[in-house]
Parts: structure tokens; sequence; C-alpha cells
């Protein structure tokens, strides 16, 4: 089917690329053209990438715990409880959804120089919410607007206070919203690249991520890239996050989706 | 059918919980999070940005007040044109080419009966693959040695990475190719709110296929459709990862947030960065604004028509 094709046709080259070995394979645009070997994926590793994996997931993991938690929250409580300002807030929300990560750029620079947050994992994961959390309350308050109203006014009649109502019947309700958004978080956070690379570009023992590693990649030769082990490297990234993808599709495109379509 | 925004009535104030936390201070104690969250890393940096555009420097020492010389700089820049024009370009060439092919995917994928779910995963593909790594592959696809494209199309040593004008159509097709997927996702969504009684309908009134894509399918997939170019449009006019990687700016394919980050850090001049990214960000939220005044019109019509 033309659509496999298309999405796959590019990562099969990139796969098989990255198996060739030595500099007559991989300079030959032949893809058959052996020998194959895992050779590249050894150099990679030899590479400090390890830490660069580390990096990645600590400040991919980070960014999602601290949007997911304070981000349900809000999206609760502007769909369901009652909030002056709600609308604004709602614009708000979108506003930040919209706003150009490049426009963080001078201003963080100049914050994160002063209070000695470049190349430091909080100066990533603290940057990396200012569009991981609009995107969580966006998710969560369509999953939360989904939910029966009844619910928490039965959970109230027995006796459950407003927080009680949410923590005991509304959130385990809502947990797979919460998954979605915390799939999609954590892509994002695990591709990001122009604030990776403006904030900790340095070396791979402070925060340097996967993606800045990719691009900045040099190799044995100078003025030679090293297409072996990028593509190498290339494929260690993509595989688990598509492990991910082909897993959780269902949940991944109905976080995608939610809002955006269903309403 | 509604849209991305949610413009519910706030519902009426229900009687207080008997005891614990009232309804409304808990909403005052989960919002506040966020409240402070947001005030720090986006209307903050917003505020300094203002400030800080509006200073001269040297250096990264602020030099004075600047007035709006920073502005007239960088209007006066040629840099600055050469950006926007690479960065215009690539949003109208982009988003049409993905609307257009992200379309065809989700008919098709709507028609589809069997392997839905494996069509849905396999989409997600070129989504999650970071970046920089769609770069760097596409790069190297459009190599001149070892170009696998060049040897495919059977062109001997064509440079597409190294001529004006190729350049641009290199990393428009790495976009495309990353994100009409994303976009037939969305429009995908969309197909599947259309209910398939009004498609036998037609037929039974005689309508082609044709017509019933274009006066059934179309205006019924508006909102969905408005979303996803929402969403594509924004992301375009950001546009940073692909053209850095693929051809670090050289041959006219420098986006405005290539030369924000110039700016800073590599020519430190935090006015000229400051006011670029300004202009960058009214652009950005002109885009968005734009596309929700039609949403919401699109609602107020679909509400009133229905």
């Amino acid at each position: 089917m033309v659509v496999f094709l298309w999405c796959l046709a590019p990562f099969v080259w990139l796969i098989l690329t990255s198996l060739k070995q030595g500099d007559a394979a991989l300079n030959d645009p032949d893809l058959l053209q052996g020998p194959f070997g895992l050779g590249n994926y050894v150099a990679v590793l030899a590479q400090d990438f390890a830490l660069n994996m580390r990096n990645s997931f600590a400040v991919a993991s980070m960014t999602t715990l601290l949007s997911v938690s304070i981000g349900v929250i809000t999206a609760y409580a502007l769909a369901r409880l009652p909030v002056r300002r709600r609308i604004a807030l709602m614009t708000g929300v979108l506003a930040a959804s919209l706003f150009p990560p490049v426009a963080l750029v001078p201003p963080l620079y100049e914050a994160w120089r002063t209070f000695g947050l470049l190349n430091t994992y909080e100066g990533m994961y603290l940057a990396y919410v200012s569009f991981s959390l609009p995107l969580v309350i966006f998710i969560m308050s369509t999953f939360f607007a989904a939910i029966p109203r009844e619910l928490e006014e039965s959970a109230k009649i027995d006796g459950a206070s407003a927080l009680q109502a949410f923590a005991r019947v509304i959130l385990p309700l809502a947990i797979p919203g919460v998954v979605s958004a915390m799939i999609l978080t954590f892509v994002t956070a695990w591709n990001e690249y122009l604030l990776a690379s403006t904030f900790a570009p340095r070396n791979p023992e402070i925060a340097q991520t996967v993606p800045v590693a990719i691009a900045t990649f040099t190799g044995a030769v100078e003025y030679q890239r090293p297409i072996g082990t990028i593509t190498a490297a290339s494929v260690l990234v993509t595989i688990p996050m598509i492990i991910l993808a082909l897993l959780l599709q269902r949940r991944i495109v109905a976080g995608l989706t939610a809002g955006a379509v269903k309403g | 059918m509604s849209t991305a925004i949610s413009t519910k009535a706030p519902p009426p104030r229900r009687r207080l919980a008997g005891h614990g936390l009232t309804e409304v201070a808990l909403a005052r104690l989960f919002i506040a999070p966020s409240v402070l969250v947001m005030a720090a890393v986006v209307l903050f940096p917003i505020g300094f940005a203002l400030v800080t555009s509006l200073r001269s420097y040297t250096r990264r020492q602020v030099d004075g007040f600047a007035g709006l010389a920073n502005y007239g700089t960088v209007l006066s820049d040629p840099a600055f044109w050469a950006a926007m024009r690479f960065t215009g370009l690539f949003t109208l060439t982009s988003v049409a080419l993905e609307f257009v092919i992200g379309l065809a995917f989700a008919l098709l994928m709507n028609h589809a009966r069997r392997g839905r779910g494996v069509t849905r995963a396999v989409i997600l593909v070129p989504w999650v693959i970071p970046t920089v790594v769609a770069g760097q592959m596409w790069a190297f696809m459009f190599n001149i040695n070892p170009g696998f494209i060049n040897s495919l199309l059977g062109l001997d040593d064509f440079n597409w990475l190294g001529s004006a004008g190729w350049a641009t159509v290199t990393v428009i097709a790495a976009d495309v190719w990353k994100t009409a997927p994303f976009a037939a996702l969305l429009l995908l969504a969309g197909l599947q709110t259309i209910p398939s009684e009004l498609y036998e309908s037609a037929r039974m009134d005689g309508a082609s296929a044709w017509q019933r894509f274009w006066h059934l399918t179309l205006p019924l997939l508006r909102p969905a459709i408005m979303v996803a170019l929402l969403f594509r449009t924004v992301d375009a006019v950001r546009v940073y990862d692909l053209p850095q990687v693929m051809t670090g700016g050289a041959f006219g394919t420098e986006s405005l947030s290539m030369l924000v980050r110039q700016f800073i850090v590599i020519t430190p001049d935090p006015g000229i960065g400051a006011a670029l990214s300004t202009i960058t960000f009214a652009l950005v939220l002109g885009v968005g604004v734009l596309f929700v005044s039609q949403i919401g019109r699109s609602m107020v019509e679909g509400g009133s028509t229905r």
C-alpha cells in the first residue's frame, strides 16, 4: 500500500545503511552492497552515546512528570470546577501552545546564564514545560469533558468532598487520557532540538541530548560526515520510539486527535 | 461538530460539598501551579524579550535605551527578508503539499476495511522519528555521493543540497514526508465523525463520487481541516530543525528561527535577537488568530444550519 511505502521506505534505507561496513560499502548507493555488520553500533556506543541517551531519558521523563502532574489538575479545574475567567484561561492555554519556542531563546538564554542553569537538566526541562504544559491541559480537558457529570454528583451525594470525588472517582477513569498525554509529552521532549542545542550544546557528560549529539557528530576523518555512525545512532534513538508507537498506537492517536476533532 | 476550542458555557455553580475544600477553593488550588509555571516560562520571557528588544547592546552589555532602533535594524537587514522569504515559501508549499497528500491518505485509510490499526501504527513512524534524525536521513539520501536518490532517479551527481532553490526543495520534501501522515491522522479522525448514512442517501440521489466528495465530505470535514491547517501552519512558521540539520541555512534556507538563534548564541546581540524573536512571535500569533477566528466562525455557521 502507498501509505506503507511512503512511511517506511526511508526508514528501511536508514537501517540498511547503518548495517553497512567499511568506506566502500557506505559510499555506495546500492543498498545491498555489503559487507554488513554491527560495527557502526559498536563505534557509536564507544563514543559516549549511552550518556546522551541517559540525558535525553532524564530530561524527557522530568518534563513528562512535571507537566502531566500539574497539567492534569488544571485541566480538570478548567473542564469541571467553577472557575472565573474560564474563557480567558482557555484562550491563554491556546495562545501558549502557538508560542514559537525560538521566542524563548533570547530571554531564557540570558536568564539561565544568570542563574547558572545552562548545561543542566533543570534548565532543559523547565524550558520544555513551556510547550508541553499547554499540550497536556489541552488533551486532558477534552478527556475530562467526556466523562459524565453524574459520576461526581453521585459521589458527592455519598458524602465525598470535591477533592475526594476527583481523586477517587474521576482520576481513575481518566487514566487512559493521562497515558496519552504522557506519551505525547515524552515523544515531543525526546525529539526537541532547538532548545536542547541552545541550552546544553556542549558535552555528553552534562546534559547534551541525543538530537544534539546526532546533529554534531564528527567523523574520524575531518570534512567527511560519518554516515555509518550517524545512521546507527539514528536507529538507536528511533527504535524505542517506534516500539512505543506500535504498542500504544491507539492511545497516541486518541491523544493526537482529542479535542482536535471530537470535541 | 465541535472543534478544538472548548466554548462550553460555564456550568451552574453547584451546591458546595458538605466538608473538605469547596469547589471554588479546589479550582483555585488546581489552577495555581499551572498559572505560576506558565507565568515563569511563557509570560516572563515575552515581557523580558520586549524589554530587551528596546535596549541597545554591545557584546551582551546593556548600552542604554534604543527605542525601536533594533526593529529598524532588523527590518532593513537583507538577511531578515531572506529568512522571511524562505519561511514563507516553506510554509506555503509544505503545508499545501501535506494537506493534499494527507487528505489522500486519510480517504484511502477511511475506505480500507482491513488493517486500519496497522496502517495507523505505520503512519506514526515518521511522526515519532526525531526531526534531527529525519533531517540527517534525508540529507544523506539527497547527497551527491553516496546519493541514493540520485542513483534511484538516474541523475549522476546532481547537487540537491548545494544549489540555491533545490536546497529549499529538499528541505520541503523532508518536511512533507515527516508530517503529511500527521495531517492524515487528524483528517481521518474528522472523516470518521461523518455518518455513513449521508453517503448512502447521496448515492441514492444519484450523486457521483466526485460530487459526494465535493459537496459532502469537504464541507463536513471543514473543522478538522481548519485544525490540521492551523497546527501545520504554525509549526511551519517556527521551523528550525530540518533546515538547520540539512543545510545549516546555506543556499537560501535560513528560517526566521535560525536567524534568531544566530543573534543570541553565535554573534551575540541580544537586542537584535529579541526584536527578531518578537517579530516571529507576532507572526505566529497572527496566523493563529486568523485560523482561530475562522474556526470560531465555522462553528457558528455549523450551529445555525443544523
